[in-house]
This record gives C-alpha cells, sequence and structure tokens, in this order.
C-alpha cells in the first residue's frame, strides 16, 4: 500500500501510544490534518513549502525489535535501522522500552501544536521510553541513532525520556542513512526533573531527498538543566520544532544550533521557549552558513509568563551566505509580559570576513583551506558545545 | 630580491601611486617614509596581493619572477610576509592551528614534508620567546581579545615561524608604546640576514632608532622624491614633510 502522505497517515494504524485522550482528541481536532496541509499563509510555516511533502508516496516501514542485542560499545545504543530497533543492554538505573510502557502521566503536562505534532500524534508507530531512575548520574552518554534507507519510506516515531529528581545524563542523537522522497516525524518528549541535568547532541545528516521533520518538548521543573546542540549538515529538507517550557523556579536552557546547506537544501529551526517561572535563564545560539542557492529559516520565539519574573533570557542567530542565491529567514521573536526581566535577541547576516580572507592568505593559506578555516572558527562556539568528542570529530568531517 | 618599476596603482579610479620605482636587494633593510595619503600603506597592499588595488601599468618583480601574476597565497609561499597595520581578529580559529596551517602549506609548496607536532611546538615556543609573547596568547583565538601591542607583537610572532625573504612591516609603530616598540624591533632586528630584506613602512623616524635602515625613501604623492641613508629620517623628523614639499 501506499499513497501520498495523507493517505498515508490514514492508512497507518490509529497510534498504539497511550497518549492521553484529550491530546488525542486535541490532534484529531488539529485542522492541519484534518483538511489541509499549512501554507506559506500560515505564519509557522512561511518560508516553508509543504507541497513537495503533501505528494509524497510514501509507504511505511515496519516496526519490529530485533532479538538480538547490540554489543556494548562505549555509549549504550539504541539504533534503528528503518523500523528494526536494536537495543543494547541498559546499566542499573537506566530503563529502555518500547513506546507501549511511555509513561502516561507525564503526558498530561503536554500540548500539541501545529501540524507536524498533530500528524505524529495521530499515526506514530512507536517509539523508545527511556527513564532515568532518580539520582542516576549515567557515565556513559545514550547514543539513538536512526538510519532510514530506501525510496518512499517513512517513519514516524514518538519517543519519550524521563529524568528523574537529581538524576544526570548524557544524550546523542543522530538521523543518517540515504534515502529517496522519505519521511521521519520523529518527536521526543523530554521531561526534566527537579534537579535533573540533560546534554542532548543531535546530529541531522540524512543524504537524499529525505525529508525530516523533527521536534522536540522538553519539560523543566524546578532547578533543572537542559542543553541542547542541534547540528544539521547538508540535508535535502529539515523541519526543527523545539519548544521548551521552564515551568518551575531556576531552570537553565541551553539551545545551540548550527546548520549548514548546501545545493537546493532547505533547514528551518522553529524554537518556542516558554519562560512560566520567575528565576530562570535561557540562552540560544544558532548559526548558519548557507552556500549555492540552500535556504535556510530561524524563527526563535522566547515568552516570559506574567509573574515570570528575574528572567534572563538571551537569543542570538548569525548566518553567512556564501553566494548569492542562498537565502535566510530569520526572524526573532521576543513576547514579554513581566516586568523585571532581562531579554536579549538579535540576527545578523553577512558574507565571509575578506579582511581576514586576504589575512589568511597573505600567511600562505589557499583560498579554500582559508575559507574552510574561517567557516569552522565561526562555527566553533556551537561546536565547542558539543560534549561528545565523537561527534566533534565527525562535524569537522562534516564542515569540510 | 625586488625590483619596482614606474608602478601606478589606481583604487575606485583614483590613482594613489604614480610611478614608483624602487628596488631592494638581499641583506638590506629599507625604510619608506611619507605624509599621511602618500601611497605608503598602498604600496604594502599592493605587494601582498590585495585585490581591491588595481595595478594599471608598471612591474613588480622577486627574486625575477613577476609578482603580480601570483595569487595572495603564491606570493606569501614565495616569501613576502606583509606585517600588518591593523592585524585582523578571527573568532573561533586558534594562532597555533592557524600557524601550522600556513607553515604547512608553505612547506608542501617547497616541497617540504609536514612539520611534527612536536618541532613546531619547539618553534612556537622558541619564536614567541623571541617577541615576549605569552604561550598562553599562541593557543588563543587570531587576535581575539588582544591589546594593541598583542597584536603587532603577534604580527612578528608570525613573521618569525613563517622566515620570509622579504618582510614588509607597515606601519608597525602605529599604537605602540615605547616598551612594546623595542620589543617589536629587536624581534624584526633578530630576524634580519644576509639572505632576506626588510622594508619598513612608518610615519615617524621614532621606529628607526630601533631598526637601522641601509635606505630612506620619501614617499610623496605616489612617487619617491629622495632618497638618502638614515639620517634623511632624522632630517625630516627634525624639518617635517613641508621640507620635501616645497624642496620639490
Amino acid at each position: 500500500m501506499s499513497g501520498t502522505l495523507i493517505d498515508f497517515c490514514k492508512q497507518l494504524e490509529p497510534t498504539q501510544l497511550n497518549l492521553p485522550a484529550a491530546l488525542l482528541q486535541a490532534a484529531k481536532d488539529g485542522v492541519e490534518f484534518q483538511h489541509h496541509f499549512p501554507t506559506t499563509r500560515d505564519e509557522a510555516w512561511k518560508y516553508t513549502r509543504l507541497g513537495r511533502v503533501a505528494a509524497l508516496k510514501l509507504s511505511p516501514v515496519k516496526i519490529n525489535q530485533s532479538a538480538a542485542p547490540l554489543p556494548s560499545s562505549d555509549s549504550i545504543d539504541i539504533i534503528f535501522e528503518n523500523g528494526t530497533w536494536y537495543c543494547a543492554e541498559p546499566p542499573a538505573g537506566l530503563h529502555i522500552d518500547f513506546s507501549s510502557d511511555l509513561d502516561s502521566t507525564a503526558w498530561n503536562a503536554c500540548t500539541i501544536q501545529g501540524h507536524v505534532q498533530h500528524i505524529n500524534a495521530l499515526t506514530a508507530q512507536g517509539g523508545v521510553a527511556i527513564r532515568i531512575d532518580a539520582n542516576t548520574k549515567l557515565i556513559k552518554p545514550i547514543r539513538i541513532i536512526h538510519r532510514l534507507q530506501g525510496e518512499h519510506t517513512g517513519l514516524i516515531l514518538h519517543h519519550q525520556l524521563v529524568l528523574g529528581n537529581h538524576a544526570s545524563a548524557q544524550l546523542e542523537v543522530f538521523f543518517e542513512g540515504t534515502s529517496e522522497d522519505s519521511y521521519a516525524n520523529v518527536l521526543f518528549d523530554f521531561f526534566i526533573g527537579p534537579g535533573a541535568d540533560l546534554h542532548t547532541d543531535m546530529v541531522q545528516h540524512t543524504k537524499g531527498t529525505h525529508y525530516g521533520f523533527h521536534t522536540q518538548r522538553i519539560y523543566q521543573q524546578k532547578d533543572s538543566t537542559f542543553a541542547l546542540q542541534t547540528l544539521t549538515a547538508n540535508t535535502h529538507f529539515t523541519r526543527n520544532e523545539i519548544e521548551v517550557f521552564s515551568q518551575e523556579e531556576g531552570t537553565h536552557t541551553q539551545l545551540y544550533g548550527a546548520f549548514i546547506g548546501r545545493e537546493t537544501n532547505h533547514i528551518d529551526n522553529h524554537t518556542y521557549v516558554h519562560h512560566m517561572a520567575p528565576n530562570c535563564t535561557s540562552d540560544e545560539n544558532y548559526k548558519g552558513v548557507l552556500s549555492d542557492k540552500a535556504t535556510g529559516v530561524f524563527n526563535g520565539k522566547v515568552k516570559v509568563y506574567q509573574d515570570a519574573q528575574k528572567i534572563n533570557a538571551y537569543q542570538s542567530n548569525k548566518n553567512i551566505l556564501l553566494s548569492d542565491q542562498a537565502t535566510i529567514n530569520a526572524k526573532p521573536e521576543l513576547e514579554i509580559y513581566a516586568d523585571d526581566v532581562k531579554c536579549s535577541h538579535g540576527s545578523t547576516t553577512g558574507q565571509l570576513d575578506q579582511q581576514a580572507l586576504f589575512f589568511l592568505r597573505a600567511r600562505g593559506i589557499s583560498e579554500a583551506k582559508a575559507t574552510d578555516m574561517l567557516i569552522k572558527g565561526f562555527m566553533a562556539e556551537i561546536v565547542g558545545a558539543v560534549k561528545s568528542s565523537h561527534i566533534q570529530e565527525a562535524l569537522h568531517t562534516l564542515l569540510d | 630580491m625586488l625590483k619596482i618599476t614606474d608602478l601606478h596603482v589606481s583604487i575606485n579610479g583614483t590613482e594613489i601611486l604614480k610611478g614608483l620605482t624602487l628596488e631592494i636587494k638581499a641583506g638590506e633593510v629599507h625604510a619608506i617614509m611619507g605624509p599621511n595619503g602618500a601611497g605608503k600603506s598602498t604600496l604594502a597592499s599592493v605587494l601582498a596581493g590585495k585585490e581591491d588595488y588595481e595595478v594599471t601599468s608598471g612591474t613588480i618583480t622577486f627574486e625575477g619572477q613577476d609578482l603580480l601574476e601570483m595569487s595572495i597565497e603564491e606570493r606569501a609561499r614565495e616569501g613576502v610576509f606583509l606585517a600588518f597595520q591593523y592585524p585582523v581578529e578571527i573568532p573561533g580559529v586558534s594562532n597555533v592551528n592557524f600557524l601550522k596551517t600556513a607553515i604547512n602549506e608553505i612547506r608542501e609548496h617547497k616541497g617540504l614534508p609536514a612539520l611534527s607536532a612536536k618541532d613546531f611546538l619547539t618553534l612556537v615556543k622558541e619564536k614567541s620567546a623571541l617577541v615576549a609573547l605569552d604561550a598562553s596568547l599562541a593557543s588563543r583565538a587570531v587576535n581575539e581579545g588582544f591589546s594593541g601591542g598583542e597584536k603587532k607583537r603577534n604580527e612578528i610572532f608570525q613573521m618569525a615561524m613563517l622566515e620570509p625573504k622579504l618582510a614588509v612591516l607597515d606601519e608597525t609603530d602605529s599604537g605602540l608604546d615605547i616598551d612594546a616598540l623595542r620589543i617589536v624591533a629587536g624581534g624584526v632586528n633578530a630576524l634580519k640576514s644576509k639572505e632576506n630584506a626588510t622594508l619598513v613602512i612608518t610615519h615617524y623616524q621614532r621606529l628607526l632608532d630601533y631598526i637601522i635602515p641601509d635606505f630612506v625613501h620619501v614617499l610623496y604623492d605616489g612617487k619617491i622624491v629622495k632618497t638618502g641613508g638614515k639620517e634623511l629620517a632624522l632630517e625630516l623628523e627634525e624639518k617635517g614633510y613641508d621640507w620635501i614639499k616645497t624642496a620639490e
């Protein structure tokens, strides 16, 4: 069976995830999915066209768990090869289950917003539920690899990670593989308990005409820390939606992103930080480098709710365009309802620093290598925030 | 080593250099002095290959080769070094990493193998001591957060690392206090040999107390109007540039 994305969604079994009934109903009511795909007249999709995506002919991949456990490595691995997933033996304090064991109480806090999330809520084929017990400090990082292959393949996953009180963990997420006219909609819900700390590095590096939709919703409780580095390199089509709910006092959130596009790549980053409680900080820094006819979107929104005083929210977006035909659409947004906050935002777009290029060449470095050094230098503060040395090395290769 | 003949250079249609002729031989130190707007920095930029300038006529040969035919990086690899008047800050690119790349590109050009990490570090240690550059500055991003004096010392440090045949110092004394000036000049003097040459471009005689030139040229309105020994610099300091203008 195959059909367009809408047909594809309709033919899928209703999601087996035990979503709260109210959420399911909200998703069903989502007009975007029921009646039409959003168009560029919808503010959230102003710079990203979904025509091609809506017309994709898709067949869902089959979800099943491989009996063979993964050998142990320097990380705790979970690998999706199309729909087949493999999992390493988790250490004490860590629980990895298939999605039927998702924690539904945590979900009562969730909201579902927009087209991508509606499709996911109604039709997610599965996902992993990761629970980390209170006070557990994981030493090895958890590594989730999604590798989609083939033509017209479709994969919709809903993962959940619940971090107990004062637990800490490091997560690495990869999207890779080579596929044509394929679709992925992968959503993560992160529940960060009081005093807990999660550091996530995400690498998106799919090859071929793959359409990747990635959602991360983060719910932060008192005094918790959440850091996410999103690195997108030369993907055909990527839409990232990150929504942070700082629900209680004393949270710190860091959202960093680096995106590199070439040819006709389209990379869209939407972020939304909700400061719902006082005495919290957030730090957002996105950098993009686009060449050829690539297009990029940065839409970063920070909302400070009434009574969420003493918020310190910082947001920056900087882009370099290496060709006349590359495009960036940047929209930093601030919405503030409290009166004692420090918020800043800014966005700049320019070309490579010609003075710096001349300087490097005047020391004997070729133009190509000098350009490469300047781009790496530009991205250094984002790449430097990545904890995994494994990813750092991979990035240096990707940036070449 | 360097031979400039009847050089005419324009920027955005305005002629800056109007028939400049200059010859520098190995082992020599030349100074070019002149008032603001005479074309001193234009000369430095043209030698390094900056693309904003248009050479309308004249020739420049370096070691018998046509310098104007070479790209910016080729000139550097052949041994032309420009110490910048305003060194550029490059966030995210470490000084050491940048120099290692530069040295190895130059070595590759000369058909030499890349320097080992150990040999490179030994060289960094030795050469940074020459200009009293703190080792921690060597590992920081290029010129980022450096003081004016540190930036200029970093230029001479790079020069020491790259061992050019011809060093062009563009207003290296500007913005330096007397101690930094001594250190910078000391570095330049230590690098002097029979095989290389130095072209010092400066506004003031002050630097020439420390780097003693064999020849002093006065650049005025795009041409060298007077050439003499080191005493010419003192004369200029005393009488000012008006003296040249009226003498013309």
